[in-house]
């Protein structure tokens, strides 16, 4: 599949902006062997700088245990969860989000 | 917006091994300590990620009931440490580190300490297990701590450190804090460059702010890049996995054209630099040199397999080192499968280890009144190039640091903000917000990245280090003003903190790439292509860096020098490495 793109839905929401959340769509490049969170970083570093994932402190190697989240559906961790086509990104708790995927403390 | 203020006595910026050593010591002196961490307490930084080892001399060792060499000394590790860093060591620091690690070793036992493995002069341990083990000493020693926030620039009184400005990175709101003394903790910048070894927090605020403070930077140009990084598949980028099987089982490195590029040297040093951590600085440089060849592969790397190793000894150290195959949460079956059929995977350096820093003296002072520094952040006792413990190197000096600093804190006065200057500062950090300029700081960030990691990496020449610099002015000059962040929100917004770390990235990177364009030989982890020679004429001087009015002003002074007499003469690269290699003291243990 290199060489081809995926489709990557991405949970938004900013409480102090948004009534609601929604999600986002993006074209991203696929190479094989990519994570979740190297599609989020294609997005953020080319497509979307306004996204918000847990990275300021993210150790992307699955150290930390930081970067929870669904990937179409189903929690793990964004950075060691293999992409193989469209994808799904949401955070694991949607009541405690500060902003898209990033959430409060516990969350 | 109001700025949230607080007070203490002793502030710690940084929540690495140095920064919660130094926060226990100067807590159990008596005076308050406050401890940031730009990450989430005991889970940001180097120093969960390392493996980790706590090295020692093995007659102390066996003093505290450990099977340590009892033919091994102080002066004898002393001897590696120095001749490890080809003489460019602060024997002060040197001294420091061999005195004070077996006090920190009796330390971390009583602290429950769980020992993973051991040999005649090192315990292992994983750096995740230090941590909640050092986090849960601070708790109870009644350390203050805050996560997940981001010290912006150190206040000033007199030219005395009073305390700093802060950004909760969650809420958007600034902190202002006033302390007596600073221990700088903030560990490396490894976010300057890409690819690297992971961790995102590390982009060198602390030491920029310290220079911008008045320190002065020393051996900014030594930069540790690690061997045998995985750089496929992207997934795993980053990750030791195979720097570690190598160190241990061996393995093979092939280029492009599919030779070992490694037969090209001499076995000797082929032997002791592939087989102990000497590994880092040479095979990084081999490998760099084949990419720079054009034998690499398409991700800048060269090939890794299992070679003349049979499967069975690999997989029986393999699933030793990553049991299940398992390495933390990283899953590598599917590296399993490719090592036992015989399949490369690519790997190359990336930046692990900063051997400059703040220059301090043995008291861990940095010349500003109250600042102190500990840890990678400072210029510590490896000189030009690192095989012993950074481990040990930031609880001792963490341990040292805190305690002068709470002796300090408890002589001088509790100052407030200015209130006029933490305005200024704020105004200042909030500019990326006000979308006035079109830059976005990620992907200036990411050329930045690439560019310091083929200009600056593991081989280096003259015309390309300028290049660098040129390009480093004109960022700074048309960018670095105009980065913008898309979104004004101010809860969790990366593109403003990405902006906030660039200019300190930048800053670094000018004046690492300009003390390695004034060292016109090759020491350490520093190899000028273009001056191949070992000058120990001209050369056994540390780099210094200030800021000045017009820039950066860049000299030297001597190195630091007690007891062990350096070499004189000028001596080719290679040549120079195989008689540090060979000047290793008769003790048993890796390093
Ligand atoms: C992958 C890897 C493996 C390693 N393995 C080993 C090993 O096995 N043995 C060994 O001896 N050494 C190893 N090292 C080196 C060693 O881990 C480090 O040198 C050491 O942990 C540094 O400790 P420190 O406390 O100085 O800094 P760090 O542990 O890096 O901590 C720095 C802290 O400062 C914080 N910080 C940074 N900027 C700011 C800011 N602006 N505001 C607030 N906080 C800030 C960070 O968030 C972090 O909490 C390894 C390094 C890496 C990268
Ligand atoms: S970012 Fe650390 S585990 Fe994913």
């Amino acid at each position: 599949m290199n060489g081809d793109s995926i489709r990557v839905k991405v949970f938004r929401f900013d409480p102090s902006r948004d009534r609601e959340p929604y999600y986002s769509d993006y074209s991203v490049p696929f190479e094989k062997g990519m994570s979740a969170m190297d599609a989020l970083d294609y997005i953020y570093q080319n497509l979307d700088g306004g996204i918000a994932y847990y990275d300021h402190a993210g150790c992307s190697l699955g150290i930390c245990a930081r970067c929870t989240g669904r990937v179409n559906g189903k929690p793990g961790l964004i950075c060691q969860t293999a992409v193989e086509g469209d994808i799904v990104l949401e955070p694991v708790n949607k009541d405690k989000v500060i902003k898209d995927l990033v959430t409060r403390r516990g969350g | 917006m109001p700025i949230q203020k607080i007070e203490t006595d002793v502030l710690v910026i940084g929540g690495g091994g140095a920064g919660f050593r130094a926060a226990i010591a100067a807590r159990e002196r008596g005076v308050r300590a406050l401890l940031v961490s730009k990450g989430p307490l005991a889970r940001c930084g180097a120093s969960p990620m390392a493996g980790a080892d706590f090295t020692l001399d093995g007659a102390s060792m066996n003093g505290l009931g450990r099977d340590g060499d009892t033919n091994d000394s102080m002066d004898k590790c002393f001897n590696d440490i120095v001749t490890q860093g080809w003489f460019l060591n602060n024997q002060k620091l040197v001294r420091h580190y061999v005195e004070t690690a077996p006090r920190l070793l009796k330390d971390l036992m009583d602290y429950g300490i769980d020992i993973k493995l051991s040999d005649q002069r090192m315990i292992f341990f994983s750096g995740l297990h230090l941590m909640d083990i050092l986090l849960k000493k601070a708790r109870s020693v009644g350390v203050d701590l805050l996560e997940d926030v981001m010290v912006l620039e150190l206040l000033r009184r007199d030219g005395g450190v009073t305390g700093a400005l802060c950004l909760g990175i969650r809420t958007g709101e600034f902190i202002a804090v006033s302390c007596r003394a600073v221990v700088m903790a903030s560990g490396g910048w490894h976010k300057a460059f890409w690819p690297n070894t992971g961790m995102r927090d590390l982009s060198g605020e602390g030491m920029a702010m310290a220079q911008r403070a008045g320190a002065t930077l020393g051996n900014m140009e030594f930069i540790t890049f690690c061997c045998n990084i995985m750089y496929e598949p992207p997934m795993w980028r980053g990750s030791l996995a195979p720097y570690m099987l190598g160190l241990i089982a061996g393995g093979r490195l092939c280029n492009r054209k599919g030779e070992e590029f490694l037969k090209q040297y001499d076995p000797s040093v082929v032997k002791t630099g592939t087989s102990t951590e000497w590994n880092k600085s040479f095979i990084s440089m081999a490998s760099m040199k084949e990419v720079r060849a054009g034998n690499g592969f398409e991700n800048g790397g060269v090939h890794f397999d299992r070679g003349e190793v049979s499967w069975d000894l690999m997989k029986m150290i393999a699933t030793f080192i990553f049991p299940d195959w398992k390495y933390k949460a990283i899953d590598l079956s599917e590296w399993g499968r490719m090592l036992e059929a015989g399949e490369p995977i690519e790997v190359g350096p990336a930046v692990e280890y900063f051997d400059g820093g703040i220059i301090v003296n043995d008291r861990f002072e940095s010349g500003v009144p109250g600042l102190y520094a500990a840890g990678e952040c400072c210029l510590g006792a490896f000189g030009s190039n690192r095989v012993f413990s950074a481990i040990t190197e930031m609880l001792v000096q963490g341990l040292t640091a805190g305690e002068n600093a709470a002796a300090f804190a408890g002589g001088s006065a509790q100052v407030a903000p200015d209130a006029s200057l933490v305005n200024a500062l704020v105004h200042a950090a909030e500019a990326p917000l006000a979308g006035k300029g079109n830059i976005s700081p990620a992907r200036a960030r990411r050329i930045i990245q690439e560019r310091a990691h083929a200009q600056l990496g593991p081989v280096r020449n003259g015309n390309e280090l300028s290049d660098f610099i040129a390009f480093l002015e004109r960022v700074r000059a048309n960018e670095l003003g105009s980065l913008t962040a898309a979104s004004p929100g101010r809860i969790y917004n990366k593109e403003w903190i990405d902006a906030l770390e660039l200019g300190n990235m930048v800053q670094l990177l000018e004046v690492s790439a300009r003390c390695a364009l004034a060292r016109t030989e090759s020491r350490g982890v520093h190899f000028r292509e273009d001056c191949p020679v070992t000058d120990n004429d001209a050369w056994l001087k540390e780099s210094t860096a200030t800021i000045g009015d017009g820039g950066f002003d860049i000299g030297s002074r001597a190195a630091t020098v007690t007891s062990m007499s350096p070499p004189g003469g000028k001596v080719p690269y290679l040549d120079m490495m195989k008689r540090m290699m060979e000047s290793h003291s008769d003790t048993g243990g890796k390093h």
